[in-house]
């Protein structure tokens, strides 16, 4: 079967889906990815003119959420297991009349190893993986867009990680896609750091940023400078944009440590820092392509232990030339 | 980047092309600058309810601000005073704000010095009697700064990374707006201001200039010194002559005062060739046809031909020097204050 063509990519109504030609539903799989934060947060004009609040992910692909789906043959009701997954029960019974299957209940399982509420991305992925689970029970991939703004009709703001390693500057409350930034991720090792006082934080109780004239306007640059860094796949650039948003970030959610992150990588010849920008997590960008990239990572993370962080791990992002997940 | 502008106005319009003049020399060339600063501020005022849809602008120009004004309040229905000075405004530029619908009031000026206080008098008793009208302000208004992000992301987008910016001065909006931006980005950014003598921006004793569209005679709100890394004056016969050589060089028909700037951007990347540099070129010549592009009025300035020069003068001290000199100072990111208090300033 053919997915539907007609979902407006970019948060437009779109129309019913056709589903005259439905199959029967068959135990179905799906799989998202965790991220590691952002690139890049803020506000950026839209193809209206209008400010929308938007992100550029750090996909973690190393990290997994895997969804089933069986359908239930009597009972109309969607369990979860973990209990009490609501936001993925949502996505299924969402995905479920999408796809012509109004009314039909079953059983999502999810095993996912990404940490809960650090930044990682957790729900999300557990929404896109419940998704994907409930296309392939119905044979059908759903196309990104269609991911997307699923999932934000399930859990209010999703991140990019449907997109997987296409960079895009992407709506998170509106689970639109603001510009395709033409190209995957440069090659990344990212040294990811949470301190030992990182509680874990609940991403729709945070306080929208209110970001004065001044930050829209750098946030113009940023999307410029990420434009070029994304299709000349310079990653020195790219960190140079994660560590100015950084730094923004820091006026709205302040992580400890974060001076000193900044000072790591700076010692030793990183491409920057980033942030999530709803959560407790810090990385340190290395530029893969350098030489000994994972000498560098290892210095990093063994130095910043000694200053204050935990949790210290090192995963590679559209790196293939080093041995790491 | 996009096509389309709400109202209808095409935001294409305001859009630089960025030119490589050399390996390491770009040009953002615009058609008219003033139209990025001009929508951003009256977007700006319409969100704050400064200026309602269909309201009264009115701005004191003889320049390209009134240019850009004059076309936005024809495409989104603004009714515009421009209020100008006799020594400032030719016959054609006035047409042809007058055809985009704008109203003109002229000044008189004896002097010749631009009447800057006459002006900014009148328009102050327009605004009185119509407490409604909305003066942009280009010289203090902060959205003048803040529209050059748009310039930032367009020399980000195309360039990536940057060490040195050059532009004119006039108002100070788009060399400070986009230096503010790009030195977020790079903070090892250099700025170079261009400026021509007998302007008070960077202290010089203000007199008559020949060289219009940079310099000023008043110290607007946007220029800050604190920025400024090099100040070049440069006078209107190497300008002229600059801006007669983009054209026979690269075939841009650029105004006098890209040609100032590209002098001397080409003389900082010739001995910085390692540094990427970028220029702003602000407007192109057609305003200056009858001159700058007109032989017989260029062979009726005293001095004409300027001899080929290939380095400024550098000074120690402020001090300004004739039409065809161009000078240079290490400004070294001082305020225009602490220069004086050092005893660099002539001026009282």
């Amino acid at each position: 079967m053919v997915p539907s063509h007609n979902a407006g990519p970019r948060g437009t109504p779109h129309p019913e889906r056709d589903t005259s030609l439905r199959h029967a539903l068959q135990v179905g799989v799906g799989r998202a990815m965790a991220h590691h934060g952002e690139l890049l947060q803020g506000v950026f004009e839209g193809d209206d003119g209008r400010l929308h609040r938007g992100l550029i992910t750090l996909p973690l692909p190393a990290l997994q959420a895997t969804a089933t789906f069986w359908p239930g043959r009597a009972r109309r009701s969607i369990r979860t297991r973990p209990a009490g997954r609501t936001k993925a029960q949502r996505a299924v019974a969402l995905t479920l009349k999408y796809l012509g299957y109004a009314g039909t209940g079953g059983d999502l399982t999810i095993e996912s190893a990404i940490p809960l509420g650090h930044g990682y991305g957790s729900s999300t992925a557990d929404v896109i993986a419940a998704i994907r689970a409930v296309a392939a029970a119905a044979g059908v991939t759903l196309r990104r867009a269609t991911v997307c703004r699923v999932a934000v009709a399930a859990e209010a703001a999703a991140d990019a990680v449907a997109y997987g390693d296409q960079v895009v500057l992407f709506a998170h409350r509106e689970g639109s896609i603001i510009e395709h930034l033409a190209g995957e991720y440069p090659p990344f090792l990212v040294v990811g750091l949470r301190s030992r006082s990182g509680s874990p934080v609940n991403t729709l109780l945070l306080p929208r940023a209110r970001y004065d004239s001044s930050e829209i306007g750098l946030f113009r640059a940023l999307r410029g400078l990420a434009r070029h860094a994304v299709q000349r796949q310079n990653p020195r650039l790219l960190g140079r944009v994660a560590t100015v948003s950084a730094h923004v970030s820091q006026r709205y959610l302040s992580k400890p440590h974060f001076g000193r992150a900044v000072q790591l990588a700076e010692d030793h010849g990183a491409c920057g820092v980033q942030v999530s920008h709803s959560g407790t997590v810090i990385g340190v960008l290395v530029d893969a392509q350098a030489s000994r990239p994972l000498a560098t990572a290892a210095a990093i993370a063994r130095l910043a232990l000694d200053v204050g962080f935990a949790d210290v791990s090192t995963f590679a992002l559209n790196a293939d030339n080093v041995p790491l997940p | 980047m996009t096509g389309e502008g709400h109202g209808g106005f095409p935001t294409l319009y305001e859009a630089p092309r960025i030119v490589r003049l050399s390996p390491n020399l770009y040009a953002a060339c615009f058609a008219l600058m003033k139209l990025m600063p001009a929508r951003f501020m009256l977007e700006q005022a319409e969100a704050d309810g400064r200026l309602r849809p269909g309201g009264h602008v009115v701005e004191s120009t003889s320049g390209t601000l009134g240019l850009a004004l004059a076309m936005l309040a024809a495409v989104r229905g603004y009714r515009l005073t421009l209020v100008s000075t006799s020594s400032l405004v030719d016959a054609s530029f006035r047409c042809r704000l007058e055809l985009l619908g704008a109203t003109f009031i002229v000044t008189e000026d004896r002097e010749g010095s631009g009447d800057q206080r006459g002006r900014l008098a009148r328009l102050r008793t327009i605004l009185d009697e119509d407490p409604q009208a909305y003066w942009p302000c280009q010289y203090d208004n902060p959205d003048n700064l803040l529209a050059y992000a748009r310039l930032a992301e367009h020399v980000a987008t195309t360039i990536g990374r940057v060490n040195c910016l050059i532009g004119c001065v006039g108002s100070g909006g788009s060399l400070c707006g986009t230096a503010r931006f790009l030195r977020d980005l790079f903070p090892d950014l250099a700025v170079i201001a261009v400026d021509t003598h007998h302007s008070v921006l960077f202290g010089h004793p203000p007199a008559r200039r020949l060289l219009r569209g940079l310099g000023n005679t008043i110290l607007p709100g946007n220029l800050h010194h604190e920025m400024i890394d090099d100040v070049h004056w440069v006078g209107a016969l190497p300008a002229f002559a600059a801006a007669r050589s983009l054209n026979r060089r690269h075939a841009f028909y650029m105004g006098p005062t890209s040609g100032a700037a590209t002098l001397v951007a080409r003389w900082h990347a010739r001995r910085n060739p390692d540094a990427v540099t970028v220029v702003i070129l602000p407007d192109e010549g057609h305003r200056y046809r009858d001159t700058v592009y007109n032989d017989d009025w260029l062979a009726t300035l005293e001095g004409w031909p300027p001899p080929p020069r290939d380095d400024p003068v550098r000074l120690t001290r402020i001090e300004p020097a004739g039409e065809g000199e161009w000078t240079t100072l290490h400004w070294a990111r001082r305020s225009l204050r602490s220069l004086r208090a050092t005893g660099f300033d002539p001026t009282p």
